[in-house]
């Protein structure tokens, strides 16, 4: 396959350095353009692409190698610390009542994501609500109700509401009882204007202590134009990646994570309410690079 | 390299071509052009324009970027073919199956192809091979009660290919042009799923296999298209949320690695947010002014 190719032309070029102790302005080029197209082939926007390369070349440049470490390994800990930099950890999401409101595009996975974090929390002894205001997909409301019922989970819709807004009034009100109550809400794109101003709508109703962007693992250079309009609308304190269990390396949240200065909070893994993972850097870069484990031998050197 | 020189015109060589060429490898790269699709397409133009000769008064790189425009060009205008031709040319009943990993909108093209196959006089019948998804069966009934189409569905967890095959028998009995078949969303990581597609395939044995896919979709498309075209041979693709992408370099990807015509253009939730899809228009906003 083409990624793995990537993945060990990578790890080739490394190897070509590992014996070196000094390494020459050549050889860090070499790297980076190594590491350039790992990101490209990863999805992360080609901007952010070159100012991270930018930051990497330098640093591997003009920091001297810990004494005892090659090359190879000194370039590699520079790339790690970087991305750690950038992603930063897990979204803080205390275990205690809040509101959660779910944006994102159409088909990104909101309304299968608001199911697993509610089946998430109550595995953590809280107890979840969720609250569908998708008025327009058709089957939305039902999809979210068997959801919540295969999760076992608090849900609030109106199957013949035609006011998302309203219908999200009536939720919260509905689900006082709850500690965490969970938004879900129709899938809309920054071009689209009425249903961007709906979503301030909603916010401004549930008022939601975390907003939350639920991206596709496979979404391309779009993600910034996209994160940035519901940035700018609502607000984004996290970003959930779903489909991680395919083949996209999802570098559309890297994008994200930096255009609305957050992090990411929650990773799909699959269509279950059981597939849903806490987000954790080190393992997220791997992947994005392709390679095996970083943080093992950023903390070595 | 003197005659060239006596008639005004400079040889193109290969440093001449690096910085062009690498710029536009960055554009297609903003665009969603999957990175080995990109670099296979840019090699053939350098290969091209390698000891060619230009006029003084063009630059190198106003050539290399309309060398690339007639490449892109051939890559998107693959096996494009008339539609609705091809359907008419067919057997009735029609048998349309529809593929494609989650949620790219395989469900709502469908309802729009109905509605264009309306609109030019044909009559389908829709069959809901997603008997997995939660709220599957709800949502393609509510399109049909709508658009005012038969819907064939069974209970959830049944055999997808049995509610096609159910779809054609239907069709065939009530004299109905077209069958629209639904399946779940899958992605192409999962062995069981992809089989469980071949199934269907064989079972069914389509007229037409239509890959779905989104416009906002990046380098991952490579994969999945050639997977899902692996499984269950494609006949073309649909791309859809184009409203939501203003470059759609994923389309480029998918026809190259398929070898097969992207056909329509999604532009919206509406039933009439379906396009003809025009090889020319995307090339130009991927390279054009
Ligand atoms: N394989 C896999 N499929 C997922 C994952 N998350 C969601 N899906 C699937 O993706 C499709 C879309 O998910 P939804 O939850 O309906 O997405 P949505 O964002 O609510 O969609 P809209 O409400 O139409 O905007 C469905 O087929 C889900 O089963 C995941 O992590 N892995
Ligand atoms: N903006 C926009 N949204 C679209 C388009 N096509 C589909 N959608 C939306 O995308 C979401 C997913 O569409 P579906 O038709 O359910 O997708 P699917 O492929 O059938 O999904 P699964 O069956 O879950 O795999 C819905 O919210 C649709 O309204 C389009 O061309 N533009
Ligand atoms: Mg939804
Ligand atoms: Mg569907």
């Amino acid at each position: 396959m083409v990624l793995d190719d990537l993945g060990s032309s990578l790890r080739g070029t490394l190897n070509d350095l590992r014996g070196k102790s000094r390494i020459d302005e050549d050889d860090v080029g070499e790297v980076v353009k190594q590491i350039q197209r790992a990101l490209l082939q990863a999805d992360v926007e080609v901007g952010l692409v070159m100012e991270l390369s930018d930051s990497i070349e330098q640093r591997a440049l003009s920091e001297d190698p810990p004494a005892g470490t090659t090359a190879r390994d000194h370039v590699l800990k520079i790339v790690y610390e970087e991305l750690v930099e950038l992603v930063g950890e897990s979204t803080e999401l205390p275990l205690e009542p809040q509101t959660i409101m779910l944006a994102g595009l159409q088909g990104s996975g909101k309304t299968t994501t608001a199911a697993k974090m509610a089946w998430w929390f109550s595995k953590k002894g809280l107890r979840p609500a969720v609250i569908q205001t998708d008025t327009f997909r058709p089957g939305a409301y039902d999809q979210a109700k068997q959801m919540c019922e295969r999760a076992e989970v608090e849900f609030y819709g109106d199957p013949d509401g035609d006011d998302p807004v309203e219908i999200a009034r009536e939720g919260m009100e509905a689900t006082e009882d709850a500690d965490v109550r969970i938004v879900d809400t129709a899938g809309r794109h920054a071009l689209e204007e009425d249903l961007i101003d709906e979503i301030e709508e909603i916010e401004a109703t549930v008022a939601p202590d975390v907003s939350l962007l639920v991206l596709d693992a496979a979404i391309g250079q779009g993600a910034k134009d996209q994160a940035r309009e519901f940035e700018r609308s609502v607000g984004i304190e996290g970003v959930v990646i779903t489909k991680l269990d395919g083949t996209a390396k999802g570098g559309g949240a890297l994008t994200a994570v930096n255009e609305t200065d957050s992090s990411i909070a929650f990773l799909g893994t699959g269509e279950t309410v059981k597939d849903i993972e806490r987000f954790e850097p080190s393992g997220f870069i791997s992947r994005l690079l392709g390679m095996g484990d970083l943080k093992q031998l950023s903390e070595r050197v | 390299r003197a005659k060239a020189f006596a008639t005004g015109r400079i040889i193109i060589e290969e440093e001449d071509l690096e910085e062009p060429l690498w710029e536009l490898e960055m554009a297609l790269l903003e665009s969603d052009v999957e990175m080995s699709v990109a670099e296979r397409i840019l090699e053939n133009v350098r290969e091209n324009m390698l000891g060619e000769t230009r006029k003084q008064v063009e630059t190198t790189g106003e050539l290399v970027e309309s060398a690339l425009q007639d490449a892109l060009l051939d890559v998107i205008s693959v096996g494009q073919f008339d539609f609705q031709r091809r359907i008419e040319g067919a057997e009735p009943p029609v048998v349309i199956v529809f593929t494609g990993v989650n949620g790219v909108g395989k469900t709502t093209s469908i309802a729009k192809l109905s509605e264009w196959l309306a609109d030019r006089g044909y009559s389908s019948v829709l069959a809901n091979g997603d008997t997995y998804r939660a709220g599957a069966n709800e949502q393609i009934s509510e399109h049909a009660d709508r658009l005012g189409r038969k819907l064939i569905s069974h209970e959830q967890g049944g055999d997808p290919a049995a509610v096609i095959y159910d779809g054609v028998e239907y069709a065939k009995a009530n004299d109905v042009d077209i069958v629209l078949g639904d399946t779940a969303g899958r992605l192409h990581t999962s062995d069981d799923l992809m089989s469980q597609l071949e199934k269907i395939d064989r079972v069914v044995d389509p007229d037409l296999t239509l890959f779905v896919d989104e416009a906002v979709a990046g380098q991952d498309a490579v994969q999945r298209a050639k997977q899902f075209n692996e499984a269950a041979e494609i006949d073309g693709t649909i791309l859809t949320k184009a409203d939501a992408d203003s470059s759609g370099g994923a389309a480029i990807s998918i026809a190259y690695v398929t070898g097969k015509p992207i056909l329509f253009l999604g532009t919206g939730q509406e039933y009439d947010d379906l396009e003809r899809f025009d090889p020319e228009e995307l090339v130009d906003r991927l390279v054009g002014e």
